[in-house]
């Protein structure tokens, strides 16, 4: 129940401010005040400064030639040259449209079944089974994406793969999944699921265990079947759980996943594959071309901080509890 | 945004690990250098002990405190940078290559400019000027080449399969197809089954890395990277030949000659198709031909002969003989101008790396030392048997310190004595096909020339080409489909870079 919570918070927040405005609202009377707690906050603001606010400060190599001989503040600047080239590139549609691909399909697909697989969980009434199942589905997620690939490609594998072998009998064709740019993203949708669904369940699953009981009993008392009970007591009691994890989903939305997409790509699937993150690496890391990628990646940033709040304005206006 | 952290943080990592092994002797004094710090790669799965035998000895050798900062090669280039935008950079830095990073750098004059100043000390002298040019920046020399073979492009075969089949090794591309077709269709292992093909081809697609489609294209006439046509250079793929010898691999491909999974065949499982006999011909570098003896012999010590066949480059269909050459080195030594700041200093790190290529130190970086891990027999440095634990670690360390050598002059170290006389053998007809390869070798005229867009972009323009050529080898795109792509790298940008290259061959001629 995320939402009673940081309506507390700001309740607190609120009295606890009342009091500087009535001293004729100066800081310095304020601030003598709650100096104590001000040196409590103190360690935070340290730390966000130094080690989440300081280092952005090489973001503004996207606005300069980066020679790293010269250095962050030799290098000399040139404007908005880096973003004109990367939006006039005619990589750019096309990244784009791959990357919000894969991040629709991602949030539509792999998010929801975070959701329905808790609920399936939730509705297992043998503990010691929920408990097992639960941790085996959890287990894939400590796997990197190394073994992820690794494993689709001994399991698919021309001729010699299992499932390329069981797959193509079934279908009577000769699909080679691993290089037919068509089965690209179905592959890394399947590779999510597989590895992060059971994952994305934990929290959904600690929302569950806090809804009211009596509720169910009411309804069984009142002939509802299992369905109705899950549609009209246990769905409404995690919605604001379900829109925070969904606001937080379309943050990292851009972030399609580097190493994934990076190991399941070759020349034949490239044109559906490259994404912003895998560009990035390309074109900076590989190409030393260091000011236009992180052009890119500031580029993404943008776009996740605009989905971010547009989500969380959306949220509000259907009078949902938003994350801010 | 992560990957810009991690950077980073690898940056803070390698500063404090550079400021650990640098501060004792990095800041050397002008007036006289008792140390040099090196910055070098590492392809073995851990570097040299700093107080190894190797390290001991080309301390002795040089008469100096060597510093070497061995850096794992998969992550060098990225280190080069890092390095360079630090404030602890060694003395000498191996480069590997003129990447785009590598050139930014220098035209911002992070390096000394060692044209005219190299011909001073006999042992950088080379002997190979036009290689010296190669690994230029437009005409200037930023480091002291590291000279390879240039010559090493060979056609492995099985040879019990050709024998067993009645043929003769491949002189032509025709032959090629035909004992490939063989290979695939005749049942070479006699088991019955039809379970082989002719040639495998690993996940490799970008242009001018010595792929087997750019030796073939080579072979077809296509040019090496670049090819002089009515006066003016242009890339190998936008000649007829580059055309006619992809339709000569597709054939290859759609008759199933040719593994299926080309495209996402893992390059490092290259060997077990020829070596478990599924497939049984490879295109690649001639000393793949040791490795591949090796692993028949560790099979079976007494009955390992004559399953490996090699020829070295093929003739084309016009029946010419165009050899693909490497670009004859494999990066350089550069001296950044933040470590060695006047000219007197540079003179003294020149006459270092002097020392560290004569005959002495370049017997101690390839061969080891004499009399631990090898005696000379008959000019050959043979192997000590059986092994000893020192002589052991002097064969593992001498794989890393090799990265140093430079041979701009010829090789100044013993030929490596084979294990066996059929090894030696092989090693010996190695030596001479290349030997007589070298003489109808096809150079990229266009390998001292840097442009400017295609540094800026260039990497991503080839792979538009790169992608389509493995696209229609694999039947995704047709011919149509290929000759756009060449379109497409021409109105991305590659018409610039034709211009560009054209304008510095002219003023270089």
């Amino acid at each position: 129940m995320a939402a009673p919570v940081i309506d507390t918070l700001a309740g607190e927040r609120t009295r606890r401010t009342a009091p500087a405005p009535r001293n004729g609202g100066r800081f310095s009377v304020h601030f003598a005040h709650y100096k104590w707690l001000y040196l409590l906050l103190l360690p935070g603001v340290v730390y966000f400064a130094v080690f989440r606010y300081a280092p952005m400060y090489g973001v503004t190599i996207a606005f300069k030639d980066y020679v790293p001989f010269l250095g962050v503040n030799g290098s000399p600047w040139v404007g908005f040259r880096n973003f004109e080239d990367f939006f006039a590139n005619p990589d750019f549609p096309r990244l784009l449209g791959n990357t919000l691909i894969l991040a629709f399909l991602n949030l539509g697909v792999a998010f929801p079944l975070t959701i329905i697989l808790a609920l399936l969980l939730n509705e297992v009434r043998l503990s010691i089974l929920k408990r097992t199942v639960q941790t085996l589905v959890y287990i894939p997620h400590f796997l990197s994406w190394t073994i992820v690939a690794s494993l689709s490609f001994l399991l698919f594998a021309l001729d010699i793969g299992p499932l390329f072998q069981f797959l193509n009998n079934a279908m009577g064709t000769h699909i080679d999944f691993l290089s037919d740019p068509a089965w690209f993203r179905p592959l890394i949708v399947l590779q999510e699921i597989w590895k992060n669904t059971g994952w994305g369940t934990i929290i959904f699953l600690a929302a569950l265990s806090t809804v009211d009981q009596d509720q169910y009993e009411a309804a069984i008392i009142d002939g509802d079947g299992r369905f109705r009970r899950v549609w009209h007591i246990t769905l409404p009691a995690i919605r604001s759980t379900i829109i925070v994890m969904l606001i937080l989903a379309i943050g990292q939305m851009l972030n399609t996943g580097f190493e994934q997409i990076y190991l399941m790509t070759n020349a034949l699937n490239r044109e559906v594959a490259d994404v912003f993150d895998t560009y990035v690496y390309f074109v900076g890391i590989t190409q030393g071309a260091y000011s236009y990628s992180t052009a890119v990646g500031l580029f993404k940033s943008l776009v996740g901080i605009v989905l971010i709040f547009g989500t969380n304005w959306l949220a509000k206006r259907f009078n949902q509890s938003g994350l801010f | 945004m992560i990957h810009r952290k991690l950077s980073l943080a690898a940056a803070v990592v390698t500063a404090t690990a550079l400021s650990l092994t640098a501060c004792s002797g990095g800041d050397a004094p002008a007036a006289d250098l008792t140390s040099v710090s090196i910055m070098a790669p590492f392809l073995e799965a851990q570097p040299p002990a700093a107080d190894g035998a190797v390290q001991k000895k080309l301390e002795e050798l040089t008469g100096k405190q060597v510093k070497i900062n061995w850096a794992p090669n998969a992550s060098y280039e990225d280190k080069t940078n890092i390095t360079l935008a630090g404030s602890d950079i060694p003395q000498v830095m191996v480069i590997q290559g003129k990447t785009p990073g590598f050139v930014k750098n220098a035209q911002a004059g992070a390096f000394w400019d060692l044209t005219d100043k190299l011909d001073k000390y006999p042992n950088l002298k080379t002997t190979f000027p036009d290689i010296q040019k190669n690994a230029s920046v437009n005409g200037k020399v930023y480091g002291v080449f590291r000279g390879r073979s240039p010559m090493r492009a060979a056609v492995m075969f099985r040879q019990d399969w050709l024998d067993k089949l009645g043929l003769q090794p491949p002189k032509t591309t025709e032959d090629l197809y035909k004992v490939a077709k063989a290979f695939t269709e005749q049942d070479p292992d006699g088991n019955g089954v039809n379970d082989t093909y002719g040639i495998t081809i690993p996940k490799w697609g970008a242009l001018g890395t010595n792929s087997p489609y750019d030796l073939i294209e080579e072979w077809y006439g296509a040019g090496n990277r670049w090819t002089e046509r009515d006066g003016k250079l242009i890339p190998s793929f936008e000649t007829d030949e580059f055309l006619e010898a992809d339709r000569f691999i597709k054939k290859m491909v759609d008759e199933k000659l040719i593994n299926p999974d080309f495209a996402t065949f893992d390059s490092t499982k290259w060997n077990e198709p020829f070596f478990n006999g599924k497939g049984g011909i490879i295109v690649d570098v001639d000393s793949r031909v040791s490795v591949l003896i090796n692993l028949f012999k560790q099979a079976d010590p007494t009955n390992f002969q004559n399953k490996v066949g090699f020829v070295g480059n093929l003739e084309g269909p016009d029946g010419k003989l165009r050899a693909h050459p490497t670009d004859g080195y494999s990066g350089f030594l550069a001296i950044p101008k933040a470590s060695v700041k006047s000219e007197a200093e540079l003179d003294k790190v020149l006459a270092f790396l002097n020392t560290m290529n004569g005959k002495d130190v370049a017997v101690l970086l390839n061969n080891g030392i004499e009399g631990v891990n090898f005696t000379v027999e008959a000019g050959k440095a043979a192997t000590i048997k059986p092994e000893t634990p020192e002589g052991k670690a002097v064969s593992t360390d001498i794989k890393s310190y090799a990265q140093l050598g430079m041979n701009v002059a010829g090789n100044q170290f013993y030929p490596v004595k084979q294990a066996s006389d059929y090894e030696q053998q092989v090693f010996d007809k190695r030596t001479d096909v290349m030997a007589e390869d070298l003489k109808s070798a096809v150079y990229n005229p266009a390998a001292p020339y840097v442009s400017a867009t295609y540094v800026a972009k260039g990497a991503q323009l080839d792979n538009i080409v790169a992608d389509a050529r493995i696209k229609y080898l694999a039947g995704q795109i047709d011919e149509q489909g290929l000759k756009d792509a060449i379109k497409l790298w021409d109105t991305s940008g590659g018409n610039k870079v034709k211009e560009e290259i054209n304008k510095l061959w002219q003023d270089n001629k």
